[in-house]
């Protein structure tokens, strides 16, 4: 038998070194989750638009619904195309060996998660192209529907455990506790919210766009609703997340110290400041939507949403304030300037996490329920169609506030445990290693690896 | 319902009719002796004879079948004050005798607690279902009142009973229970002292949490239930939208489509017409006072469905009590350091809070269950439009359904914690 090894190329492809190898499949993984996100959303928004349409026996829900339909049916083959090209190429070819441990601890979460991508395809395009067909059964209808927002529930599940488990993992050779790793619901509930938020900024920054470039006046009321409908899902679930997202890094705090610390106090903080602050915004421009909405049509509560704007601008400056006048806190004590401003120093008591920063992300969700409220309340009053471009602007914008804050955050989440794919099991640079051994004895994993299935 | 079935309530037209050969003469006859002299006859017929919606009706049946559980923890708990001490020194032996001793007594303690969170879901169940169906606005708001007033007793009978058996468990939870009134302003520390009898939880905490679980809250709890009942009496159940026709339905003064353009859904939208006569009972001076369309009759129907409810309900507390039982932890000792408390499930959210809740801010957090507690008390009062149908009242909907999900998901991050995950 003639030896394999010598005929294999020597290593994989160099890719620019470890820099350029995160660069890519970082970059790659980005575009991913921004467009399966999106998917994961419209799945469950759709079917759930579909069915209020159907108790509200209102047709523009189903139009709408019918809509998110076909977008999901075209770019689901992208974000999967996507999520192939890293999987298949870069993670197996340029990171193989570390990726093959990940495959060993995660193989039933990865092996349901082949299962729900058959599952997705079987259950949007039913529910797509029987639309007309079953329109006298739309029970039958929503059935499918529903098949399709459990199987992106359970596939959006199954690749937090992956990824929950790398910055928090339990015992490897325990499929359970692997499953139900310390920050495993946390992160599903944080995404679940999070897509569905994200489909409804998305669907309003579609329909903004194209309210602006329609002239015909049904168009125009429908595009005027169906804006309006997307920013009440985006603010009502973003304002979940302050609690969410709270929980989720006490979580990481317990159970990951060393990346709660570079996110809170250390070279990631300025980037965490930086998603507090487009927290803020969307809520901002979530009131400012409302307030000029109600406006428009000159719609009861417009003072309230009005001075909840204020507020929330304020807050927003003022939850964005930096805890120092440094990149990171050693960077202050090095300086001698552990001080607060007044007295020459770097540091400014004011943005101290608590109460402060925690008072201010409860203060968004706050302003953001009330603002919900009074708008739903004076909605009963808008005539739609006659929003002004300035609404459709904002309804625009939000959408690429919130595909910055989740590009911000896979950043802020994958650098944070940086140089351990597996924190505090195992490490990039594990990859040479045992490349060249395949895959035996690592650092702290050796013994618990379970067997191959 | 079919003319010719015999009903409990039908009247014997005179006793020599019935001749005392069968049991079932026999008993006419003591029948009709006993209406003669109390009128039986015309409370049992008052009492069962009861127009109620006929749409839905299943989900009418959650407020009996909470009912019928309180009444399981009355019955159970009676027997369970004949051999529980409430005593710090014997309180726990004599529930850790009854293991391997007392089988029944053994189930009994089992279904007294499995009936407490049948209880509590139900009752939770309960409350949702009358939140989407809008059975609080008027003249139903003092339903809806007493009803809040039921659902801070029952909680507090349930924490309070958590207490009795002075294991490891119930004596953590009366520690931290103890000290909750103590963030009163004021007088928060005389209350404390109150309840505990001193300085810290000890014997007289005991003795004295027992007496509100047993005499206290119970008499409370029955009292409003009466209030409760006569209220749904009064008004005669509502419902939900779905049985009534155009009036509690908004017919959407601004269609989004254009009616041309509308594809036509299945069902087109009913046209609106007022229904608001008697037979349903109530003064039909106002438009409120609507009458369902449809219409079953309270006995046999709706307590058909209602005795399938309870006793399925009934069932799974059996099966509990009798599979699992009640736990017995370690007599509580104060000087452990192993022991981590487990919160009990149905205070998950507030547990969860507390726990996220940096120290600084632990009292603030105690505020968000009272707040709570004062959005139930203000709710007939905000959302007093008389839409019905969940779906045309989205800002109370919506918001009521987040704060729902909002406690859902503080349950789901707690819920690690009960399993010692
Ligand atoms: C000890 C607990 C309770 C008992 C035994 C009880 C019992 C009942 C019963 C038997 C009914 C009629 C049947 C039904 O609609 O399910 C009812 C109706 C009602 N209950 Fe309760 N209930 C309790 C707690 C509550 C709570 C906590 C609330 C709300 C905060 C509430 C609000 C109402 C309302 C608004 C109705 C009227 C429903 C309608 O007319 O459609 N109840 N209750
Ligand atoms: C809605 C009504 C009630 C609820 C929710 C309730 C709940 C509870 C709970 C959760 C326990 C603790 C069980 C354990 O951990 O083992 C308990 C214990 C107890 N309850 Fe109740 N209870 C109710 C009514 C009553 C009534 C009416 C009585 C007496 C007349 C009673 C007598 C007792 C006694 C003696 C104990 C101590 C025995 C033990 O811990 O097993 N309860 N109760």
């Amino acid at each position: 038998m003639v030896d394999l090894a010598i005929q294999l190329p020597p290593h994989s492809p160099e890719f620019g070194g470890l820099l350029g190898q995160r660069i890519a499949i970082g970059s790659s993984f980005e575009a991913h989750i921004l467009i399966a996100g999106l998917v994961s959303g419209a799945s469950q928004l759709g079917p759930i638009t579909e069915w209020v349409g159907y108790m509200r026996r209102r047709p523009e829900y189903d139009r709408l619904a019918h809509g998110i339909a076909r977008f999901l049916v075209y770019y689901f083959s992208i974000g999967a195309a996507i999520a192939i090209l890293v999987i298949t190429a870069l993670l197996t070819g340029l990171w193989g060996s570390v990726w093959a441990i990940i495959n060993r601890v995660g193989f039933w979460p990865f092996f349901i998660e082949a299962w729900t991508f058959f599952l997705m395809v079987v259950g949007s395009y039913l529910w797509y192209y029987t639309w007309d067909l079953l329109r006298d059964y739309k029970g039958l209808h929503m059935a499918f529907g529903g098949l399709l927002a459990v199987a992106s529930f359970v596939q959006v599940m199954m690749i937090d455990v992956i990824a929950s488990y790398m910055l928090t993992p339990s015992q490897p050779n325990n499929p359970l506790r692997v499953f139900l790793n310390p920050t495993e619901y946390p992160l599903q509930i944080h995404r679940t919210v999070a897509n569905l938020a994200y489909m409804g900024f998305a669907v309003a920054a579609f329909a903004g766009f194209r309210y602006l470039r329609s002239k015909d006046a049904a168009k125009r009321a429908f595009f005027d609703w169906a804006g309006s409908y997307g920013m009440i899902w985006g603010i009502g679930m973003t304002l979940m997340q302050p609690i969410v997202g709270y929980s989720y890094a006490k979580e990481i705090q317990l159970h990951a110290y060393g990346a709660w610390y570079k996110m809170m106090q250390g070279t990631l903080s300025s980037e965490f400041l930086g998603q507090i602050f487009l927290l803020g915004l969307m809520f901002l421009a979530g009131s400012y939507y409302f307030w000029r909405r109600l406006h428009a049509s000159n719609a009861p509560n417009q003072g309230l949403l009005g001075l909840l704007t204020v507020l929330l601008a304020v807050t927003t400056v003022f939850a964005t304030l930096p805890a120092h006048l440094a990149f990171t806190y050693n960077q202050v004590l090095a300086s001698g300037k552990d001080r607060p401003f007044w007295e020459g120093g770097w540091v400014n008591p004011f943005a101290a996490m608590i109460p402060y920063k925690v008072g201010a992300l409860i203060a968004y969700s706050v302003f953001a329920i009330a603002g919900l409220y009074w708008y739903l309340r004076g909605q009963r009053e808008v005539v739609w169609g006659t929003a002004r471009a300035v609404e459709q602007w904002v309804l625009i914008a939000s959408v690429f506030m919130v595909a910055a804050m989740i590009v911000l955050m896979g950043f802020i989440r994958e650098n944070s445990r940086y140089p351990d794919v597996i924190a505090g099991q195992v490490q990039l640079s594990h990859q040479q290693v045992l490349s060249q051994q395949l895959i035996s004895p690592v650092t702290g994993l050796s013994g618990t690896l379970p067997p191959p299935p | 319902m079919s003319e010719n079935r015999r009903r409990l309530t039908d009247p014997v037209t005179s006793d020599s009719q019935v001749r005392v050969r069968s049991l079932r003469g026999l008993s006419r006859i003591a029948y009709a002796w006993l209406d003669e002299r109390t009128g039986i006859r015309s409370m049992v017929r008052k009492g069962l004879y009861e127009a109620v919606p006929r749409r839905g009706a299943w989900a009418y049946t959650l407020g009996s079948a909470t009912l019928l559980l309180i009444v399981n923890q009355l019955i159970t708990g009676i027997f369970l004050t004949m051999i529980y001490v409430p005593s710090t020194t014997e309180g726990w032996e004599s529930l850790n005798w009854i293991r391997g001793h007392d089988e029944f007594a053994s189930i009994v303690r089992g279904m007294h607690l499995w009936g407490a969170y049948v209880l509590l879901f139900v009752l939770g169940l309960h409350m949702v279902r009358t939140f989407f169906s809008g059975s609080y606005k008027r003249p139903r708001e003092t339903n809806w009142l007493s009803g809040v007033v039921l659902f801070v007793l029952v909680l507090g009978l349930s924490i309070t009973g958590a207490m009795l058996p002075w294991d490891q468990a119930a004596y953590w939870t009366a520690v931290v229970v103890t000290n909750i009134p103590s963030y009163t302003p004021i007088i928060g520390i005389y209350l404390r002292t109150l309840w505990r009898g001193g300085e810290f939880a000890g014997p007289i905490t005991l003795l004295r949490t027992y007496g509100i679980h047993i005499w206290i809250l119970p008499a409370l709890l029955f009292a409003f239930i009466g209030i409760h009942l006569y209220l749904l009496r009064k008004h005669a159940e509502f419902g939900s939208y779905v049985n009534y026709r155009g009036f509690f339905r908004t017919l959407h003064p601004r269609p989004v489509i254009p009616p041309a353009e509308q594809p036509a859904l299945s069902e087109p939208v009913p046209p609106g017409q007022r229904e608001l006569e008697p037979p349903y009972p109530g003064v039909p001076t106002d438009d409120e006072w609507a009458a369902p369309l449809e219409t079953d009759d309270f006995y046999p129907d709706q307590t058909f469905k209602d005795a399938v409810v309870s006793l399925i309900c009934i069932a799974i507390v059996f099966a509990f009590g009798i599979g699992i039982g009640a736990p017995l932890e370690a007599a509580a000792t104060q000087n452990t350091t192993t022991y981590t408390p487990v919160p009990e499930w149905f205070y998950l959210p507030l547990d969860q809070l507390l726990v996220l809740a940096p120290k600084q801010l632990i009292s603030l957090a105690l505020w968000v269950p009272l707040f709570g507690l004062l959005l139930l008390v203000i709710l007939p009062f905000v959302d007093r439009g008389r839409e019905r149908n969940p779906f045309e009242r989205p800002a109370v909907m919506i918001v009521g359904g987040l704060i729902v999900l909002f406690m859902l998901v503080l349950t789901a991050l707690g819920s690690g914690r009960l399993f010692n995950l």
